[in-house]
């Protein structure tokens, strides 16, 4: 897709070793030199890992302050805690948008968010939502008894209180918690449920039996049936913070996400719908997901009139 | 060369002027810009009165190196910034009820927090012994030598996972 050479994993690795040996008061600072005119791209990693450096110690501070918060439950995870560093650092970092209260007794409210904008919603209820872009949730009554996600993905914070129940309903499914953190994502006829905190219940529409989801597991469904798995807690509802993080997420979904925060159509091949995503992505501005998703998973990206669509990478 | 040392950088500037350009014209690939740091180097080191410092080469090299960077990081958040501004530029029209200053400073510190949070989910997902060795080098300003003191490794080890942390994080911010 480039036509530009690419730094190779070489080059990174003598760059990285100049930049180390260069902090040395006995640099070899002709050495150095001599390696940058080899060749031009020798010059372009050594400023790729600068750069790193830079971001690093300019931050230096803010970042070892929040990895310090968050040490201690590396070794033996403890979801609830692990969530409040990630709250910690999504609240350090979260954009706060202006917060409407719309109570309109026993009225619908539709809270819309359009491309690239995110929204926060305290519910009368002490429910607090965050609605990624390009997302609508439809709450009902006074007490916002009954919210559904009509599209798009919301990060639930909902306080406990034993006296009641909260339910979001999704594609007909009813996802049902007590006090408790988690995100819902509606792409298509598909699904995705993933907590960080607490256990939620889910409910199919043909009244099965609830399934319990508790913190650190996430559930797909669509596309011929239903899975649980697991997922680090931090990494759910990450998108707050800019990233869009996947623990083998289905390849419809992962583009569902990125047409929301491009504002393309993203369309994935049927031979790839049963694909499967794990990585991070940074958001960005959302133009360069596409791109991003392609190199990491070696699939296809053709233009299309209004977006893209993914295919299956050229055989060689 | 001891003897230049004594007369302080400008000194010494004036001796390895040469030998400067060429690097700087290596480490930018632009003649121009070489010229232009060469002439801010020397700016610097007329402004330089500490008096003679320990190896003056290496130390010019270094604030030669050191300029560059701060430019490639200049560059890089005017880049992002642009990026943004194309994009909500029209939204913010539209609402039209922030000044432009201060617009434009909300634009950088969430620059500045989205860097950090992508900079701290890398490191929270480094693989263990990267992780520590980054932690004490990096954040916690340990030499090679203390980390591999404190981890009980070598202190090859230790530049080892340096290079797995950098480029780790260079993946999650670059790429």
């Amino acid at each position: 897709m480039k036509a530009r050479p690419e730094i190779t994993e070489q080059m990174l690795d003598e760059a990285l070793a100049w930049h180390m040996m260069l902090e040395a008061d006995d640099a070899d600072w002709d050495g150095y030199t001599a390696w940058l005119e080899a060749d031009p791209l020798h010059r372009d990693a050594f400023d790729a890992v600068a750069l790193v450096d830079a971001a690093v110690m300019d931050n230096r501070t803010a970042i070892r302050d929040l990895v310090a918060i968050r040490q201690p439950e590396s070794s033996s995870a403890s979801p609830s805690r692990r969530w409040m560093l990630g709250g910690a650092v999504a609240a350090a970092i979260a954009l706060v948008f202006a917060v409407p209260m719309l109570r309109k007794d026993g009225a619908v409210s539709t809270y819309r968010t359009a491309p690239g904008e995110s929204r926060d919603l305290a519910l009368a209820n002490g429910t607090n939502v965050t609605l990624s872009p390009a997302s609508t949730i439809i709450v009902t009554g006074k007490d916002a008894a009954k919210i559904e996600l009509a599209s798009g993905e919301a990060y639930f914070d909902v306080r406990h209180d034993p006296s009641r129940t909260l339910t979001v309903a999704v594609n007909g499914y009813q996802v049902t918690d007590i006090g408790t953190r988690f995100v819902v994502n509606a792409a298509g006829g598909r699904f995705h449920v993933g907590v960080s905190e607490g256990i939620v219940s889910v409910t199919s529409p043909d009244g099965g039996r609830a399934v319990q989801i508790n913190a650190g597991q996430q559930m797909f469904s669509g596309g011929g049936g239903a899975t649980i798995s697991s997922v680090p807690a931090a990494d759910i509802g990450s998108w707050r913070s800019g990233r869009l993080s996947y623990s083998d997420a289905p390849l419809p979904i992962v583009a569902a996400d990125i047409a929301r925060y491009s504002g393309k159509a993203v369309t994935v091949d049927p031979s790839l719908e049963k694909k499967h995503f794990s990585g991070i992505l940074v958001i960005g501005d959302g133009t360069r997901l596409v791109d991003d998703l392609a190199t990491v998973m070696d699939i296809r990206v053709s233009p299309q009139k209004d977006g893209y669509r993914l295919g299956a990478a050229a055989s060689r | 060369m001891s003897s230049h040392q004594d007369n302080g950088l400008k000194a010494l500037y004036a001796v390895h002027r040469t030998e400067l350009l060429r690097f700087l014209t290596a480490r930018t690939g632009d003649a121009a810009e070489a010229e232009d740091l060469l002439q801010e180097l020397w700016l610097r080191t007329t402004r330089h009165d500490s008096g003679p410092v320990g190896n003056g080469r290496a130390y010019l090299y270094r604030m030669a190196q050191n300029l560059i960077v701060d430019r490639l990081r200049e560059k890089q958040r005017r880049m992002a910034r642009e990026r943004r501004w194309v994009d909500h530029e029209t939204d913010f029209v539209a609402a039209g009820t922030e000044p432009a200053d201060r617009r434009q400073t909300a634009e950088e510190d969430m620059l500045a927090r989205e860097e950090v949070a992508t900079l701290v989910s890398a490191v929270m997902n480094l693989p263990a012994g990267a992780r520590k060795a980054f932690e004490l080098h990096k954040l916690e300003g340990f030499s090679h030598a203390e980390v591999a003191a404190q981890l009980g490794i070598s202190k090859s080890g230790v530049e080892k996972h340096m290079a797995v942390a950098m480029k780790y994080l260079r993946r999650a911010l670059l790429d």
